[in-house]
């Protein structure tokens, strides 16, 4: 099964020529770091409520996507908030997100590309080997927004993710965004983590405008 | 974590105490699917005794209402104390399943 990480990189994937989608990288980062932890959570090694976040079982899963992340939270002295653990987890992001691309080639699901332009400028693309998973991947998100059926648990984190990164823009068109959009706010608050998620980005959002805003001496 | 059960007329209600987290999750999982049987056509799960959910308890309870939903059987929670109903609220559950104040109006409303 792919962990939530590969599954947004999957999402933010252009249909054609292996290039990522645009997001502003703080929301990325906030998903990916949301992902871990909702992977974690859905093995159970960890565990939420609206106050804090607390192990449930210290024990590795043997995944180097997730385990790093297990550790710190195992290895650390006091408990914290699920929005502490997604603003310590966006420290690593890079590390998430190269990590689940370069899983998602080890699986046969993409192709890395190398190139060069103008002879200059280093250039990589992702190209998809299987577009089943991809596809697959796509059906189920679409299968729970257009219908009102209660959704599966990993179903609504990822629709958490999804809309944190700004997903939904670019795989629905304007009339079917408009169509889901209630859909999607509803699904959004059946996960105290996907809640989280959305809340850490909205704070990280909201001090990115104020520093911008900030009079420089 | 304690459920005990007891059935009237196709509704069977779970009576849910103490605490339900990642510790204990699976056996609460557990507990309802194997007190469920195919007859029932409602399910009521009565929270008065529950003193804490978590994540985890949250998504065991959605995942039971979808197993019910898809063989058009009805499920509903009722009795909960202001915490607990905040954390439910919270989370939109009460747009997707039927919260009821108390056991009597719950049964009521599922027709026992």
């Amino acid at each position: 099964m792919l962990r939530f990480s590969e599954e947004v990189m999957l999402l933010l994937l252009n249909d054609s020529g292996g290039k990522f989608v645009d997001v502003p990288a703080p929301s990325l980062d906030c998903a990916l770091a949301g992902a871990v932890l909702m992977d974690l959570a859905m093995e159970n090694r960890i565990d939420t409520d609206p106050e804090r976040l607390f192990v449930v079982d210290p024990a590795p899963l043997e995944d180097d996507l997730l385990d790093p992340t297990l550790k710190r939270i195992v290895d650390s002295a006091e408990t914290h908030d699920t929005a502490h653990w997604i603003r310590d987890t966006t420290a690593h992001a890079d590390e998430i997100h190269d990590r689940s691309l370069a899983r998602l080639v080890e699986r046969g699901i993409l192709r890395r590309e190398d190139d060069r332009f103008m002879w200059v400028f280093h250039t990589r693309r992702y190209p998809v080997i299987d577009n089943r998973t991809v596809r697959e991947v796509k059906l189920r998100l679409m299968g729970v927004l257009f219908s009102d059926e209660i959704p599966d648990s990993r179903d609504i984190l990822l629709i958490s993710l999804s809309d944190v990164c700004g997903i939904f823009g670019s795989l629905l068109s304007t009339a079917e965004l408009d169509s889901a959009a209630e859909r999607i706010g509803q699904v959004r608050k059946l996960d105290l983590m996907g809640r989280e998620v959305a809340k850490a980005v909205r704070e990280i959002e909201t001090s990115l405008a104020a520093a911008i805003a900030m009079p420089m001496h | 974590m304690d459920v005990t059960t007891e059935r009237q007329e196709g509704v069977l209600t779970a009576q849910v105490g103490g605490r339900i987290d990642g510790s204990n999750v699976a056996q609460f999982e557990e507990a309802i699917r194997t007190a469920i049987d195919e007859s029932d056509r409602a399910v009521l799960i009565d929270c008065e005794n529950l003193g804490y959910i978590s994540s985890a308890g949250l998504r065991a309870v959605l995942m039971t209402a979808k197993s019910l939903s898809s063989r058009n059987a009805k499920f509903a929670l009722c009795s909960m104390s202001d915490p607990i109903r905040e954390v439910f609220q919270i989370s939109g559950f009460d747009k997707i399943v039927a919260i009821h104040p108390s056991k009597a109006e719950a049964l009521a409303s599922l027709g026992s």
